[in-house]
């Protein structure tokens, strides 16, 4: 189960709002490669994985990324308090008020609701872990492009935190795949899918 | 500001690691962290995002960013944010006992910090709302709120 804390894994500290750039940052929490997407997709490909290493992983990672879906919310939110009229008529903002006022709803920046159809749960050892490895990556892209597009110092900081995460999250989940593939058939390691075939 | 924590010998530079020789084939690979790598202290852990020096990889786009508060709230966080890095950390690396008890000490730390910060700001836990005399868990400010009153929290 999970416990609450109030608290979040790193200070988000906004100053000054900027509708336009929580029309892009909101694409972090429900876009195709945003926090949602990570934390669902981790902590449902657990429950098929056949070792001990894999359960804990997926389950620690995506604990973590609930905490970052979290902090995104938080960093649109505070770029949206207190929106004056002029600023509710932000090109492109102006798109996400008329829809959800000041909410926040998990959402791409391209005006997709968020979708479970950008993630996989495969079943498959190597194929579940291939498709996290590669999530990591395009997650730390769209932190990249935030960066390219943002110059606000107080949300930048955040970014940058995430951005790094998303980086030691792949080297982990290399070395898992590294593990899980020691364990299994060293001349074809395709011979089996040890989450479905009991051997 | 390394701490230096190895006797395990290190046979690659930091931000190298090790790989599989005679590896099968069609499966990718990335190299394995090895054991003893440098590590941070919490608050630069926090800062970079990693407790790893070899793993702190930045992006080319100088980012513009404050420095961290150095307020209770921060200090927590960054004795909790180890726990997170080595935790993952020993997922894959369950062996390195080295690690475990640097998880250990940093447990038992931030154990101390958690009751240092709930006594002067509130339960973070419902759970721990148990504690005091009436129920503080509604109080202002929830953690996604700016807060600026309590800037020094």
């Amino acid at each position: 189960m999970f416990v609450y804390e109030k608290k979040l894994q790193y200070p988000v500290k906004i100053k000054n709002t900027n509708p336009k750039l929580a029309n892009i940052i909101i694409s972090q929490y429900g876009g195709p490669d945003g926090e949602l997407g990570a934390s669902l997709r981790y902590l449902s490909q657990r429950f098929e994985m056949p070792y001990p290493e894999l359960k804990g992983l997926l389950t620690d990672i995506g604990t973590e990324e609930l905490g970052h879906l979290e902090m995104i919310g938080a960093i649109v939110h505070q770029l949206t308090r207190n929106l004056n009229e002029d600023q509710i008529r932000t090109a492109g903002f102006d798109a996400y008020f008329v829809d959800h006022t000041a909410g926040i709803y998990p959402t791409a920046a391209s005006g997709w609701p968020y979708s479970a159809a950008s993630m996989q749960v495969k079943g498959d050892v190597i194929a579940d872990l291939a498709e996290d490895m590669g999530a990591e990556q395009k997650a730390r892209v769209t932190y990249d492009n935030i960066l390219r597009l943002s110059d606000d110092p107080d949300v930048n900081d955040v970014i940058r935190f995430l951005r790094e995460r998303e980086v030691v999250h792949f080297q982990r989940f290399g070395e898992a795949m590294r593990l899980a593939k020691d364990k299994m058939d060293q001349k074809n390691v395709y011979y089996i899918n040890p989450a479905f075939d009991k051997k | 500001m390394y701490s230096d924590n190895g006797t395990t010998p290190r046979p690659c530079p930091d931000g190298n690691g090790l790989m599989p020789s005679c590896a099968p084939l069609a499966v990718p690979y990335v190299p394995f962290q090895q054991e003893g790598s440098q590590k941070y202290d919490q608050t630069e852990a926090l800062a970079n995002g990693t407790l790893f020096p070899g793993l702190n990889l930045p992006f080319h786009v100088k980012v513009k960013c404050g420095d961290l508060p150095r307020t209770a709230s921060a200090e927590l966080q960054a004795l909790q944010f180890v726990l997170v890095e080595l935790g993952e950390y020993l997922d894959t690396h369950q062996g390195d006992q080295e690690a475990f008890e640097l998880f250990q000490k940093y447990a038992s730390l931030a154990e101390e910090g958690k009751r240092r910060y709930e006594a002067m700001y509130g339960p973070l836990t419902q759970r721990a709302a148990a504690k005091d005399a009436t129920y503080q868990w509604l109080n202002d400010p929830w953690p996604w709120e700016y807060d600026q009153k309590g800037a020094g929290k």
